[in-house]
């Protein structure tokens, strides 16, 4: 392209830079929310030898128990084939939104998780599922499926989530999820965010709706 | 985090990627979101939720790539809701407001063509930059480009050709 036609080009920029919103105002919530956690991190290098006396230490745990105790030491952990029968498993107890589908989990056979994983999953799927059923019912005016919508929602609020007790590991079970599906939310505010969006939502503004199922949704 | 001066740094961080709200406002709006201040908002949450894997010396390709992907999550969202979508692969560019003679030579190329052309041209981005924001290399990007040109100056002849005069046949003379 000559010059004059990449110049046409970039005079015919149809919007300036700017914004409508309250930067500041903006900058304040979102910090407010959890941060990236490897930020936090000690740098590996230094990590390093620690785990290394970790392993030699589990190594040796593990030589010295009999099967009994290998048994009972992964007891909580879990692989594929457990993780996929919990997805199932949980599929029965929770109900998607009409028109919507439960998602194949595509979970390695040689990968591990924590058992109450696939349980979690599922509520996952449901809620971001009845987020968006919502915001397609608030955009078709059915006043019918959004109160389903706003039922479902807190429903799986009040019986399948639940939020970590501070100080909880990252891989931290609900003791309920054997029974029930139960996805835990970490300690830092973001339950209260839902709560807060499905009140917003409920009271006619699902702006914060609206931008959960555009990130999140199927 | 695991302390109030690994947030306050965090926070610092982040200022420096929150500096271009503004910038990636604007490209929403001219890639037609419908909300380009909600897109710009999530974009910018996203940015704090990875800040660890977002490049500090140069962000904006970065967060122009996230607000790509969540344009095209709105699109998918628009289809599921009946609106009306206009590209199946590539945001749209809000072209209403172009000289006609410029919108028709636009919406000829490809998305993809038109994309790189407008990364350039209206994000004002370095063609490495406009290489990071589509997952290119710099090379490919600049072969992309090269050929985006020719065709839209190829376009823009076109449009500037006169139409072809009528022959008319006058019998009797």
């Amino acid at each position: 392209m000559t010059d004059h036609t990449l110049n046409r080009l970039r005079a015919a920029n149809p919007s300036p830079e700017g914004t409508a919103v309250n930067a500041d105002a903006l900058f304040d919530r979102i910090v407010l929310s959890t941060a990236d956690r490897r930020l936090g991190h000690t740098p590996r290098r230094r990590r390093r030898p620690m785990l290394l006396v970790a392993i030699v230490i589990v190594v040796c745990g593990l030589l010295a128990s009999g099967a009994y105790g290998v048994s009972g030491l992964f007891d909580h952990i879990i692989h594929g084939p457990t993780v996929k029968a919990e997805y199932a498993a949980a599929q029965k107890q929770l109900t998607l939104p009409p028109g919507h589908r439960w998602p194949p989990l595509n979970w390695p056979k040689n990968s591990v998780t924590s058992r109450g994983a696939g349980g979690s999953f599922a509520v996952s799927v449901d809620q971001d599922a009845w987020e968006c059923y919502w915001v397609d019912a608030i955009h078709s005016g059915d006043v019918a499926s959004q109160r389903r919508a706003n039922a479902a929602l807190d429903d799986l609020m009040a019986n399948h989530i639940v939020i970590a007790p501070a100080g909880s590991p990252e891989d931290y079970t609900p003791p309920q999820s054997e029974r029930t599906p139960t996805l835990a939310f970490a300690d830092d505010g973001g339950y209260q965010y839902k709560q807060r969006m499905y009140a917003e939502a409920a009271a006619g503004k699902p702006r914060l709706l609206e931008q959960s199922c555009l990130a999140n949704g199927p | 985090m695991t302390s109030d001066t690994d947030r306050r740094s965090a926070e610092e961080r982040f200022r420096e990627v929150f500096a271009h709200l503004g910038a990636v406002t604007a490209y929403a709006r001219r890639r037609g979101s419908r909300d380009p201040d909600g897109l710009a908002a999530e974009a910018m949450t996203i940015a704090w939720r990875r800040l660890a894997g977002v490049p500090q010396d140069d962000p904006l390709p970065w967060l122009y790539a996230t607000a790509r992907n969540l344009l095209l999550a709105e699109r998918r969202v628009a289809r599921r809701t009946g609106t009306r979508v206009v590209e199946p692969s590539v945001p749209a560019p809000e072209l209403h407001d172009l000289d006609p003679q410029l919108d028709a030579a636009l919406r000829s190329l490809s998305p993809a063509d038109r994309e790189a052309l407008l990364l350039v041209a209206w994000e004002d981005l370095a063609p490495t930059q406009a290489a990071r924001v589509l997952g290119l290399k710099p090379t490919a990007f600049r072969v992309r480009l090269l050929r985006a040109r020719r065709r839209l100056r190829a376009a823009l002849d076109e449009e500037r050709r006169p139409a072809p005069l009528v022959q008319i046949d006058v019998e009797g003379t």
